[in-house]
């Protein structure tokens, strides 16, 4: 008899290293084997008989394939549009039904998305890498051949737009930076995300305004198809094959060069605080050379909430919040094709964020005074770089830039270039941008308890 | 609205078309709605899903015309009159204004149903 202890500790694991393996022998892959797909986070962008078609080809088993237009609430000649555009997504084609495409897709364990930004309309489908082909089928039917009926519109698309009216009521941080943008922009990106439930849209929106409008949005040169997990040839081969009906534009769709104008607005509301501090800020990478990045570093280091548990962290306006229990501040920068807006967010109690506004301004203030520590600073610069890296790694947002970049600038997101120019960013740089904000026009939007909102004059901010 | 119908099968076959269409369109006069202002669409049971459904996606026009040629024709019925001739409804206004919306309804929902009963076969 052999003794269990005669055994070698060796020879037990490799015992069980052999059992474990069985199960799946096909997603073992030796040391010296080629993976699938390259693990580069750049994409690689071409042009397929006029449509701008990027890709990064990511290994794993699975693809998320995007129709990026530029159809976002910033280009709709009318009100509303669109979010109506939106809603026909995926609905009946000459083809084939809504239902038949949702079945599908299910069928072969796809999911399908579309969503707006202020510049993009995305129409988005994720689903096994093997599926490439049908997907595309249905992302080029879908943006040439959707029918845009009268009932589908009264059954199915009206309705969910009167919802999305009515939660914008009801939220009022959404309110609020739907009224800063308002106030900076005017019109273009100032057009609110959802359209506010007072605007009279059965006046603009029906299915002709809808389909007049998909019309002049799904053209050639105002789209791009972006993929993540697929490469480029066997992309651009597909996108060649079957988006052959996309037309080329006669009236493209098209919005003036944004500009900032700033301002206060106060809405009173019975359900919540929100208060917003806008500052004009930088476009977004892809646009080129209006692109700043001292002001996404600005943004880490006003910060708000902390990036690790426990502590409020090392951002300023998180050390101010910190003494006013119930106030958040969130600082975000929204980045666009031809300009920025710099936001302070404050949610809470009114009289939290009424202490907390006042505090946020003095930090901004210092900033700009140059009193920032040199740690502080490197923080900011770390967080900022990490922030920009991670949306362009991201999937759906790396999507979403890429394609908006191609269709606005022809420039897709660069990942190691956006490193670089935020680590280029200098303490200096960072005190002018603070002092040229200050001394710009502010926007401040206050909704909520306007008898203890604070006004613009009372934070010290010029509008 | 799935009444058996030899219409098609007739259709099909235009000498057979030639003969019946006479005997159909007295029969469609005799029927007398007609004399009341009424469409053969204006009979169609109400009664059913797919039928209600069908009405709400009428244009608006053609959905206030059924609704004021329906209230007529009780307003007749009730007094026991016909309408004058020139009111009454001419063969060539009597036309299916209903019925292919029916049909489009019901085509939905069969491939619903089709689609629940759906036995998915892998490729091997």
């Amino acid at each position: 008899m052999i003794s269990r202890s005669a055994i070698g500790r060796n020879a037990q694991l490799a015992l069980r290293r052999q059992c474990c393996a069985k199960p799946a022998p096909s997603n073992r892959r030796g040391l010296a084997a080629v993976s699938t797909g390259s693990t580069s986070f750049s994409y690689e962008s071409a042009d397929v008989g006029g449509i701008k078609v990027a890709s990064r080809d990511v290994a794993g088993p699975t693809t998320s394939l995007a129709v990026v237009v530029k159809a976002g609430t910033r280009y709709q000649p009318l009100p509303g549009l669109t979010v109506g555009l939106e809603g026909f997504a995926f609905k009946n084609t000459l083809r084939r039904s809504a239902l038949r495409i949702t079945r599908e897709s299910e069928l072969l364990g796809g999911q399908l998305l579309a969503y707006h930004t202020r510049e993009s309309l995305v129409l988005e489908a994720k689903f096994l890498r093997e599926d490439l082909p049908y997907f595309t089928e249905l992302l080029g039917e879908v943006i040439t051949q959707t029918k845009y009926t009268d009932y589908e519109y009264h059954e199915e698309v009206e309705h969910l737009i009167k919802l999305s009216q009515k939660r914008l009521l009801a939220d009022v941080s959404d309110l609020a930076l739907n009224s800063a943008h308002g106030i900076a922009f005017h019109r273009g990106l100032g057009t609110p995300l959802y359209p506010t439930s007072s605007s009279p849209l059965s006046k603009y929106l029906n299915d002709g305004t809808i389909h007049e409008f998909a019309d002049a949005a799904y053209t050639k040169s105002n789209l791009a198809v972006v993929a993540n997990g697929a490469s480029q040839t066997d992309l651009s081969k597909t996108v060649g094959e079957f988006f052959t009906g996309v037309k080329s534009s006669t009236n493209a769709v098209s919005s003036p060069a944004s500009k900032y104008y700033g301002g206060e607005e106060r809405i009173a509301h019975d359900s919540g605080n929100a208060l917003v501090l806008a500052f004009p800020g930088s476009s977004s990478f892809t646009a080129g050379g209006s692109y700043k990045p001292e002001i996404s570093v600005l943004a880490a280091l006003l910060g708000g909430k902390s990036s690790i548990k426990w502590t409020p962290g090392f951002s300023l306006l998180a050390k101010a919040a910190s003494s006013f229990p119930g106030a958040s501040a969130t600082t975000t920068h929204f980045a666009y094709s031809d300009a920025g807006l710099l936001t302070i967010q404050f949610t809470g109690s009114a009289q939290a964020i009424r202490g907390a506004s006042t505090e946020a301004v003095k930090s901004l203030k210092s900033i700009s005074e140059g009193s920032i520590s040199k740690e502080d600073f490197t923080k900011a610069v770390a967080l900022a770089k990490y922030r920009a890296l991670e949306e362009g790694q991201s999937t759906d947002a790396g999507l979403v830039s890429t394609g908006a970049g191609l269709v606005h600038g022809g420039k897709p997101f660069q990942i190691g270039e956006v490193g670089k120019s935020v680590e280029g960013v200098t303490a200096e740089k960072l005190k002018s941008a603070a002092k040229a904000l200050l001394e710009g026009k502010a926007t401040v939007s206050a909704v909520g308890d306007l008898y203890v909102l604070p006004y613009a004059e009372e934070l010290g901010l010029k509008v | 609205m799935s009444a058996p119908s030899l219409a098609n099968a007739i259709l099909k076959r235009p000498w057979l078309t030639k003969l019946v269409k006479p005997i159909a369109a007295w029969y469609a006069d005799a029927a007398g709605y007609r004399k009341l202002g009424l469409r053969a669409d204006d009979l169609i049971p109400e009664e059913s899903e797919n039928v209600l459904l069908a009405l709400k996606r009428l244009p608006q026009k053609e959905a206030y015309d059924r609704v004021f040629r329906l209230r007529r024709a009780f307003q007749c019925s009730l007094a026991h009159q016909l309408l004058p001739k020139d009111q009454q409804t001419k063969p060539e206004e009597d036309y299916p204004y209903l019925s292919p919306i029916i049909k489009q309804v019901e085509a939905e929902a069969k491939e619903r149903d089709d689609w629940d009963a759906v036995v998915v076969k892998r490729k091997a």
